[in-house]
């Protein structure tokens, strides 16, 4: 591999209607996720690790919203459908909901966690991905979102690997 | 010596990312001199994580759990990028390094504040 003769937009590894979910422009997707993911991660382990008693919600909060990230990213990079659906939505809805509670100001929640204030500190990206990622999971689906549960990718998962 | 090097790293991305952002508006994949020239970048990035070490070492007053964890991260950065660029041979593998040498640079600007020496 010295030059990029292949042709481009052409993917082997999409026969067929069906597009695998970290293909194309899923590698972005995926890219973006994984950044977020170390960042969360790394940032998550910091705090635990060394000042928990500070913030312990917040914090271990920061930590697992950083391994759902990790899971994310592993689920759209490999086409497991259905655990990329349950971390993409976990994410919404912690984005939403700690974004929330750390604008009215209730609970601990400093603003070091990736989702405080809707990510502000990570330029918004906590709250846009998982939009984008719902709609590239939709987008990409062979079947329509949530029907998807027996005819899966061949990398698929058989249950959610979270919590 | 450190600012020094930061702004090496700063114009090597930027380099690198107006590299690959030619690529992306020619709707091309990364080729293997893209990847060389974020060789070049490590380099400099390993070359700064001695420095960081031997000025830590000294005596610099520093968060050091904190600093090496950016450290670490800025490292794996661009290798992921590389093997991205194998695997997708298209011109979002060029979407990708684009979005990695931004990373980098964003993460050196967290690196030096982290430093205290912005």
């Amino acid at each position: 591999m010295t030059d990029a003769t292949s042709a481009p937009g052409q993917d082997p590894a999409t026969p067929g209607t069906g597009n695998r979910t970290g293909t194309g422009a899923g590698r972005l997707l995926v890219a973006v996720y994984g950044v977020l993911a170390l960042a969360a991660t790394a940032r998550g382990l910091y705090q635990v690790g060394t000042k928990l008693d500070e913030a312990p919600l917040a914090y271990v909060l920061s930590l697992v919203a950083g391994l759902v990230y990790v899971v994310a990213t592993v689920a759209l990079a490999r086409d497991a459908r259905r655990t990329a659906w349950v971390t993409v939505g976990f994410e919404l809805v912690g984005v939403l909901t700690v974004g929330t509670l750390s604008l009215v100001d209730v609970g601990d929640f400093p603003d070091e966690t990736v989702w405080s204030r809707f990510g502000s500190g990570y330029g918004y990206v906590p709250l846009v991905l998982p939009f984008l990622g719902l709609w590239w999971l939709r987008r990409t689906g062979r079947d329509a979102p949530g029907a998807d549960a027996g005819t899966d990718g061949p990398d698929d998962e058989p249950a959610p690997t979270v919590g | 010596m450190i600012l020094v090097l930061a702004v090496l790293v700063a114009v090597l991305c930027a380099a690198l990312a107006g590299w690959a952002l030619w690529f992306v508006v020619r709707d091309r994949a990364v080729v293997l001199r893209q990847l060389w020239g974020g060789a070049v970048v490590e380099g400099v990035l390993l070359l700064q994580a001695l420095v960081l070490a031997v000025l830590q070492a000294r005596g610099h007053e520093v968060d050091g759990v904190l600093l090496w964890g950016y450290v670490v991260t800025q490292l794996v950065v661009l290798p992921l990028a590389a093997a991205w660029a194998f695997a997708e041979r298209t011109r979002w593998s060029s979407v990708v390094l684009l979005v990695a040498t931004f990373t980098v640079a964003f993460l050196e600007l967290r690196l030096l504040q982290i430093w205290g020496a912005v």
